[in-house]
């Protein structure tokens, strides 16, 4: 039981620059993203399967969950 | 080939307009464009796009035969040989043979240079291959 | 001229002259087109302390070199006024396809002077210019004006118009075109409604000279390949600006209550899925946009259709009126689109009038029997038709929240959410001192966009009060400016995060002038202290005392939400001015000191 975590932007150095993870199912977003030590201020859009969804959502087995860091300019 | 809309994933931001008028004329000019956007607002609120869908109609009927087909299989306008007659815009089914003589001296229409898709970033054109009609 | 329209079409409407003069090719080089030409003839022909509703106030409307070109959202278009709601300066960028058929008529800029004896609309059409007979459509609503006249000229034809909010005189009345994008900040309506003024009718069919031309078209390619190639794109695409709803949301940046709170209890129903679900249609871009943040909705309760809300809507006609069904929001937001106010004033000040009422400040009595609770829609829909035409109680918020407060008084001063006489836009600041820094000094009163920070604040610590979160802020109030002044939209380089050096080379093939980031900066700064001195110039004992924020963001702090028990404390604020003076080269008082206007060429805007 198991998901694909994608990270992007600045979010990438929590998992030592790589772009995706394997998450344990049955999780909040928001708990996996603390087991990763990400603060989960900086996340601003947690997309499921391609819908957006809150921190609370309950992942589920086989999901695509992508995390997207909050913007604002300044590359 | 041709260029198919899916016309539901339009925003009417033109860019397809501009990036087609540099193909066509080397211009910025989205009103020598060879798309057409037909906006419905404020009600329904969405846009209509009408593209060529490259059936030769309009080569068929020019006196001139200035109208021919490209290395990408595409029909053209040869725009040294258009005498303006009007013929192929009252023939073109979709209502995108455009003559404005005010902006050219010569008839105009799409010749599948796909710079339209290159710049549109809705996802709302492509080319593809033409489905033959099934008899 | 590459890469402009090539001329500056002056209208006096006093006396019904037209003329049309080159654009000045050294202003071009100092100030480039949009926001800078804004300012620039503003200051040059608009005279000292003149009355912003008098002859000789003078709009203002620029386009950009990067305007109506194949460059990612090269849509925005600049309306500079001296503003009636604040008495400074006033910038509103509006989107949408105006600027781009400005260019196509051969126009960078147009000068409204004097004001019309009647009601009139100018007419362009290439080189076709007139004032014509608007008493047809006079006291008719934006929307209705815009599908009149599209019907009577065409499609191609590109409206601008204000509705009856221009009309009266209401300070933050705005301008509205293609459904619902505006010129929104400032009072810029009102300036046009003065004028007599109902509408602009647009259409240009020339061509726009380049200096090298393939050079341009693919560096045009490689700016929209990167927006393509972005990994928000979809998402930013699906959503728009109502993305962040939720994550504002979480950290205690939605402005709730007349930002007694950051965080919403019904916030849920009005976040970016939500709305996508239960309203939007379709999807509608400005001009040359390949990530269209524009939002076409269809209420079914009211049966009506609205372009939005976006964010600061959402922001400031939902959750900080207590308003938590999107239906009734976007239902806000057409009502404010076509009677012609700005929704994030009217939001601000129908919020003040609220915790007036909740306070007991106001009573039925004085509302005209509104009972003005947060949540109530019933009576934010009638409120917004009262401001609209200053009608009985309206006629008082008309004024914005400074001098509505001022008026007032029993201690609603210090909960009326204003800097510089402008309603705050959308960001709760009680504790991210970058954004409530932003706020402080922008240089058209509270709004967001010269520098949105908050973003920063999250990343490098909220509370936080450093000499880099200052510096932070100048560099995005200097750079991001270029996008307003270039004429197209930053939203590309902000939300995409494309790389901005992509620029650079269309911006060379386009004009023939090679310019780096640095000089480009440098324009920047120019114009942020070109603005400054205006400020100066118009206000008799301008300066600190006018940067400071709302006093709810030092003094009370919200008792629910993320940001419970979180607040600025004075002596932060006034460091943080400190700090920002000081970098900018300005005085303890704020002023631009004579070192630094020697630095940026402006001696001769010194008065």
């Amino acid at each position: 039981m198991a998901a694909i975590l994608k990270l992007f932007g600045i979010l990438k150095k929590y998992i030592q620059g790589a772009d995706q993870i394997m998450v344990p199912a049955n999780i909040t977003v928001r708990q996996a993203i603390t087991t990763l030590h990400i603060p989960p201020e900086i996340v601003a859009l947690v997309v499921v399967n391609g819908n957006q969804q809150s921190k609370e959502y309950i992942i589920q087995n086989d999901d695509e969950i992508k995390l997207l860091a909050i913007m604002g300019g300044g590359r | 080939m041709r260029l198919y809309v899916d016309s539901t994933r339009c925003s009417g931001c033109k860019a397809c307009l501009v990036a087609c008028s540099l193909n066509l004329f080397q211009e910025n000019n989205p009103k020598k464009s060879a798309l057409v956007i037909l906006p419905h607002f404020p009600a329904p609120g969405n846009y209509e796009v009408k593209t060529c869908t490259q059936c030769g109609d309009c080569a068929q009927v020019c006196p001139m035969e200035a109208i021919k087909v490209n290395e990408r299989g595409a029909y053209y306008v040869d725009m040294d040989e258009c005498n303006l007659c009007e013929a192929c815009v009252s023939e073109c089914p979709e209502g995108v043979m455009f003559i404005r003589s005010e902006l050219a001296d010569t008839a105009w229409k799409c010749d599948l240079c796909g710079d339209c898709v290159t710049v549109c970033g809705t996802g709302a054109l492509w080319i593809a291959e033409t489905e033959t009609a099934v008899a | 001229m590459n890469g402009y329209g090539g001329s500056v079409l002056r209208v006096n409407l006093s006396t019904g002259q037209i003329q049309k003069q080159p654009t000045p090719q050294d202003v071009a080089r100092d100030f480039l087109g949009g926001r800078g030409f804004g300012i620039y003839f503003l200051t040059k022909e608009v005279p000292p302390k003149a009355d912003p509703f008098g002859q000789e106030n003078k709009m203002i409307i620029s386009s950009g070199p990067f305007s109506g070109l194949m460059i990612p959202g090269a849509g925005k278009c600049d309306w500079t006024t001296k503003s009636p709601l604040t008495g400074g300066y006033a910038s509103a960028s509006l989107g949408g396809h105006f600027t781009a058929e400005l260019k196509y008529a051969g126009l960078d800029s147009i000068i409204l002077e004097g004001i019309s004896p009647k009601p009139v609309y100018l007419f362009i059409d290439d080189n076709q210019v007139e004032l014509r007979d608007a008493s047809h459509l006079w006291g008719k609503g934006s929307i209705t004006v815009e599908k009149e006249l599209k019907e009577q000229y065409g499609e191609e034809y590109q409206i601008a118009t204000i509705g009856p909010a221009g009309e009266n005189g209401v300070l933050f009345a705005h301008i509205n075109h293609d459904y619902g994008r505006q010129a929104g900040r400032g009072g810029v309506g009102a300036v046009l409604g003065t004028k007599k003024v109902k509408a602009i009718v647009l259409h240009g069919t020339k061509s726009i000279p380049v200096a090298d031309l393939p050079a341009y078209r693919q560096a045009g390619i490689n700016l929209f390949k990167a927006c393509k190639d972005a990994e928000i794109l979809k998402e930013w695409q699906s959503y728009g600006t109502t993305m962040v709803v939720s994550w504002c949301d979480e950290v205690g940046a939605l402005p709730t209550r007349n930002f007694t709170a950051g965080s919403f209890e019904d916030g849920k129903n009005l976040y970016g899925p939500v709305m996508r679900k239960t309203i939007v249609v379709s999807d509608k871009g400005c001009f040359a946009c390949p990530s269209p943040c524009g939002k076409y909705s269809h209420t079914r309760r009211y049966n009506t259709y609205v372009e939005g809300p976006e964010y600061e809507t959402i922001g400031m006609l939902g959750s900080d009126l207590g308003l938590g069904n999107i239906e009734d929001v976007a239902q806000a937001n057409l009502l404010c689109d076509d009677l012609g106010i700005d929704t994030i004033s009217t939001g601000g000040v129908i919020a003040w009038a609220m915790e007036c009422f909740e306070r007991g400040i106001f009573t039925k009595k004085d509302t005209d029997g509104l009972e003005l609770k947060f949540g109530n829609a019933q009576a934010v829909f009638a409120l917004i038709e009262k401001i609209a035409r200053k009608d009985g109680f309206g006629a008082l918020l008309a004024e914005g929240v400074k001098r509505a407060s001022q008026k007032t008084g029993q201690g609603s001063e210090k909960f009326a959410i204003h800097v510089k006489g402008m309603e705050q836009s959308a960001y709760a600041t009680h504790n991210a001192t970058a954004m409530l820094l932003a706020y402080m000094t922008c240089d058209v009163g509270a709004h967001h966009n010269r520098a949105w920070a908050i973003t920063y604040d999250i990343q490098v610590g909220r509370e936080k009060v450093t000499t880099e979160k200052v510096a932070r802020v100048i560099w995005l109030q200097n750079f991001r400016p270029m996008f307003d002044v270039l004429g197209a939209c930053r939203l590309q380089w902000v939300e995409l995060s494309i790389d901005r050096d992509l620029y650079l080379p269309a911006l060379q093939a386009i004009t023939g002038i090679p310019r780096s980031w640095k000089d480009l900066e440098t324009v920047g700064e120019r114009i942020w202290n070109l603005t400054r001195l205006y400020w100066i110039r118009e206000i008799d004992g301008f300066g600190r005392e006018w940067d400071l924020p709302a006093p709810r963001f030092y003094e009370d702090a919200p008792k629910t939400g993320a940001t419970a028990g979180q607040i600025t404390r004075f002596e932060d604020v006034q460091k943080l001015l400190d700090y920002y003076y000081e970098q900018r080269g300005w005085s303890k008082n704020g002023i631009p000191t004579p070192e630094t206007i020697a630095r940026l060429n402006l001696e001769q805007f010194v008065y």
